[in-house]
């Protein structure tokens, strides 16, 4: 039996006390400072080096984990000065905890609905968190924490997984949770009449009873994401009741007032106003310290950055943070902390297969001809993080041996004369397309002319649009920055399905699993301009390596040990950055802000807003 | 008077028809769709898409979808929102309100500070007052809104502290007066940029009707120079003013959305908005509707209103 328990954080509502020996000694042992921060720590308040020595000797062996990566939070918020803090704890404020009182909280974006199996929004998640309860929940170190169910079991086989559910659970409107519940929702999710937007591992499952205390449910295939898809991750757990009385009001009036098992019990929303939550008397888990959480809606960054001045709005994150260009300003405010943590979004420029664009030679150049170092380190003054494939910096199956490409355009100029372009009358490079095999160019001579869009009305990737373009256009590849909004470009007329060599900029957000079959496995690319499916640059050609990564994303989902995973993992970002089906470039970093007083607050790329909500306080 | 009013509703009707039809067929044409963005945004299977899109009536022709939306109108239904899944009427309703208290509070300031500008300037063209009246009714005019309403916000709410600084009520409620502190920015923000064009209609229209014989005489047999003005130039002033302010109510609608935006004001500029990105046809197709009746009613009333000011007009 996999206990998910999580061992108890020592510092959820103080900071660890690093003035003096004992303090720091206990910070080293409960592994929120690592070796390094202490050193420093301990030269900074004039320990004495042989005493330093006792103190890393006293607690070499004796740390819990590994330290969360950078966790000098705790430092950073004692001795912050006008920067950024890692969130990697609970915000923990000097001042006594309250209990009670009201925090208002601001998105720019109102939720399309509150159905949580329909809704598109991020802010829809944001709010849902703190209202309803999945079967298990993250943390903010992607490990699972009970919810719903206590504990869980899976089968040998991978095909059976048990989950012990919780005793004496209480909806808002009074029911008692059940296994029926689960049932319940699981069969409105796959009811076609329903139109859940995401079925993922739901379906997957063939059988699902209540066996006394435990659900059990039976899988009709080893599918590893199952868990971060059924068990939370979103998989929210409706009251039976609410999904009886038919899909229409399922889909109305649930999405205007959801009931749910969480901490916070929905009361209003007034329509691009607010929506309000406030503290349900009878949660199962900790009671919440606060009384209400007010949920602004803003849609304008200058309004909100004024508004967290005024301390109209005293916190922000999940889908609504400060954007890394106007964060110097933010700085300014005193009254309020700005956290700062890695993200799922890895923004990148997709190359179509079409044309040269279907050499690798050809991406490779490309990929060495892109400043990602400059786009990072200039435009977005370092705070992004470098991007070499698909799995997050954050995540456990992320391969950190892989170099990106050093921006090297005597390299990509080599690399193109090898794919077989040669400058033409006008200076653009031009050479025989591939017919057969995509990396022989053996067909009609054309000019290597390549069309990059971004969405209309995203400033970033504007300007890092035009970045790339001026260095691409200085070796020869004729790059044409082109831009349309969201709906055009993402629909049949938009550029994916144009025959013409395009690449357009933009960010997929990666779930917590880091199954990524969606980005490149054959089976997802569309089969027609109003096809799903995220494979969108095999639309014409699949790639020279389909086959490949194929059989890799298709073992990743099929293999539950993570271990296995991360290898399996690890050759597919190897293959990524060695093919660049997409120039990778850089991970966004999020900025979530709270106002000083605001305590228990712990943003992370893992969670929606208010899942911890119910810790939060002020002082 | 009557017959005309009604006469002038009843043409309405085939025009609005018109405007319907329109509307839609350049929906159609524009490129995207409702569906484009759950085949990319969900991770989605095929049926499911197929699905959803047939929930929506999408996969029928569009003039079959055009016909089913116009037999619901005629019903009294404007459909259900596809990215609320709530009735259109209820979206709508939710927001229209808000807007009118907007426009209309903004119109009311408009429409007395160009009167007064206008007529004071009128009084003497060329000195302080005029070039003071006209210098600052074009800064107005030359401001972005956002970039005003920003300097507004930082201004009275951040240093003086003085007004909230977005928002239509506070978080907790609060009674009119808490309305109207919420108001104010967002009011005076929408209305500086009509008052400048205002103003200097008004102005120049006083001009004109200050040099006709009639005021000459008027002055000539001794009646007091306030006499004059309101009771003989302000009339014949205002009739073309009264087609300006007509025209200009769709104009307000429009220069909503941004002001909506900026201060984060819950209306109908910020549905429209947000509405278009997802291509939320039902709710377009509403907001649209309610704008051409307005520019019918705002139109007609200001036809009405001439009649009334200038005794030469009649509509029999």
């Amino acid at each position: 039996m996999v206990d998910p328990t999580p061992r108890p954080d020592p510092y959820a509502d103080k900071a660890p006390d690093l003035e003096s020996v004992n303090g720091l000694i206990q910070a080293r042992i409960d592994g929120v400072i690592n070796r390094r921060t202490l050193l420093r720590r301990a030269a900074a308040i004039g320990i004495a080096a042989p005493v330093v020595g006792v103190m890393l000797h006293a607690t070499s062996d004796m740390v819990y984990g590994a330290p969360s990566q950078g966790g000098d939070q705790a430092l950073s918020r004692l001795a912050q000065g006008n920067g950024t803090v890692p969130a990697d704890a609970p915000t923990a404020p000097q001042g006594q905890p309250k209990t009670g009182g009201t925090l208002t909280a601001g998105t720019y974006s109102e939720p399309d609905t509150l159905q949580p199996y329909v809704t598109q929004t991020v802010t829809a998640g944001d709010v849902l968190t703190g209202v309803m309860d999945c079967l298990l929940q993250y943390d903010s170190h992607e490990q699972f924490v009970p919810a719903l169910a206590t504990a869980y079991t899976i089968s040998d086989d991978g095909l059976t997984y048990t989950f012990q559910l919780r005793d004496g659970v209480k909806f808002h409107n009074g029911d008692t949770f059940s296994g029926d519940d689960v049932i319940a929702t699981w069969k409105i999710i796959m009811n076609p009449d329903f139109g859940a937007f995401n079925q993922n591992g739901w379906d997957k499952i063939s059988d699902i009873k209540v066996d006394g205390k435990d659900l059990v449910i039976t899988t009709s295939e080893v599918y590893a994401p199952f868990m971060s898809y059924v068990a939370a991750g979103g998989a929210w757990i409706s009251p039976k009741s609410a999904i009886d009385k038919g899909i229409d009001s399922f889909k109305q009036e649930f999405g205007r007032a959801p009931i749910g098992t969480g901490p916070f019990k929905f009361v209003e929303w007034k329509a691009k106003e607010q929506i309000v939550v406030e503290k349900f008397a009878d949660y199962w888990g900790e009671a919440a310290k606060l009384d209400q959480i007010i949920y602004r809606i803003v849609p304008d960054e200058n309004t909100l950055l004024v508004q967290l001045q005024t301390g109209e709005i005293q916190l922000i994150g999940s889908a609504t943070t400060i954007s890394a260009t106007r964060l110097d300003e933010a700085l300014g405010f005193e009254n309020i902390t700005i956290l700062e943590h890695s993200t799922q979004s890895w923004d990148h420029i997709d190359l179509k297969q079409w044309d040269h664009l279907r050499m690798t030679k050809v991406r490779q150049a490309l990929d060495f001809a892109t400043p990602s170092a400059d786009i990072i380190d200039k435009l977005f003054k370092g705070r992004a993080l470098p991007s070499v494939a698909d799995q997050s910096p954050g995540s456990w199956a992320f391969d950190d041996t892989i170099q990106p490409r050093p921006y090297d355009l005597e390299k990509a100029k080599s690399l193109l004369a090898e794919a077989g372009l040669t400058p033409g009358a006008d200076g653009t490079l031009e050479g025989p397309v591939p017919t057969n095999d995509p990396n022989v160019g053996d067909g009609e001579v054309k000019p290597l002319e390549i069309e990059l869009w971004y969405v209309s009305g995203n400033t970033d990737t504007e300007r890092v649009s035009q970045v790339v373009a001026q260095s691409w256009n200085s070796i020869g590849v004729k790059t044409t920055v082109l831009n349309q909004d969201i709906s055009t470009i993402w629909g049949p007329e938009g550029y994916q399905f144009t025959k013409k060599m395009t690449g357009s900029l933009w960010s997929w957000v990666n779930g917590n699993d880091p199954t990524d079959t969606f980005y490149w496995n054959s089976t997802q690319i569309p089969k027609t301009p109003t096809g799903s499916g995220g494979n969108l640059p095999a639309y014409f050609f699949q790639y020279s390596f389909q086959k490949q990564i194929d059989d890799l994303t298709t073992a990743g989902d099929a293999t539950t040990d993570q271990d296995e995973r991360k290898k399996i993992y690890s050759q597919i970002q190897q293959l990524l950055h060695e093919e660049v089906p997409v120039i990778f470039i850089w991970w966004e970093k999020a900025f979530p802000a709270a106002a000083k007083n605001i305590g228990g607050f712990w943003p992370s790329p893992f969670n929606d807003l208010l899942w911890n909500a119910n810790t939060w306080y002020l002082t | 008077m009557l017959r005309y009013t009604i006469r002038r509703l009843l043409g309405a009707i085939p025009l609005l028809l018109g405007v319907a039809v329109l509307s839609f067929i350049f929906m159609q044409l524009a490129p995207g769709g409702p569906d484009a963005l759950f085949a990319r945004n969900g991770r989605m299977s095929q049926e499911q898409l197929q699905a959803i899109r047939h929930n929506m009536g999408l996969d029928r022709p569009w003039p079959e979808q055009l016909l089913n939306w116009i037999l619901h109108l005629l019903r009294g239904d404007l459909g259900i929102s596809y990215s609320q899944y709530r009735p259109v009427s209820e979206v709508i309703g939710d927001v229209v309100p808000n807007t009118f208290l907007l426009m209309g509070t903004g119109m009311v300031i408009s429409l007395i500070a160009a009167l007064v500008f206008g007529i004071v300037a009128a009084r003497n063209p060329g000195g302080f007052f005029d070039n003071f009246a006209s210098f600052t009714s074009y800064f107005g005019l030359a401001m972005p809104v956002f970039w005003f309403g920003l300097m507004l916000q930082l201004l009275f709410a951040v240093n003086l502290g003085w007004l909230p600084s977005a928002g239509m009520h506070s978080p907790q409620g609060g009674g009119f007066g808490d309305l109207l502190k919420h108001l104010a920015l967002p009011a005076f923000t929408i209305a500086i940029g009509s008052i400048a064009g205002w103003s200097r209609y008004v102005r120049s229209s006083t001009i004109e009707v200050m040099g006709q014989d009639y005021v000459r005489t008027g002055r000539a047999k001794g009646m007091t120079e306030r006499k004059v003005l309101l009771g003989h130039v302000l009339p014949n002033a205002l009739i073309p003013f009264v087609t300006v302010v007509g025209i200009d109510v769709p104009l307000y609608l429009t220069g909503a959305v941004l002001v909506e935006t900026v201060f984060s004001w819950p209306g109908m500029g910020r549905l429209f908005y947000d509405a278009l990105n997802v291509r939320d046809y039902p709710v377009l197709m509403g907001i649209l509707m309610l704008g051409a009746v307005l520019i019918v009613l705002g139109n007609l009333i200001a036809d009405v209103l001439y009649g009334v000011l200038d005794p030469r007009i009649s509509y029999s």
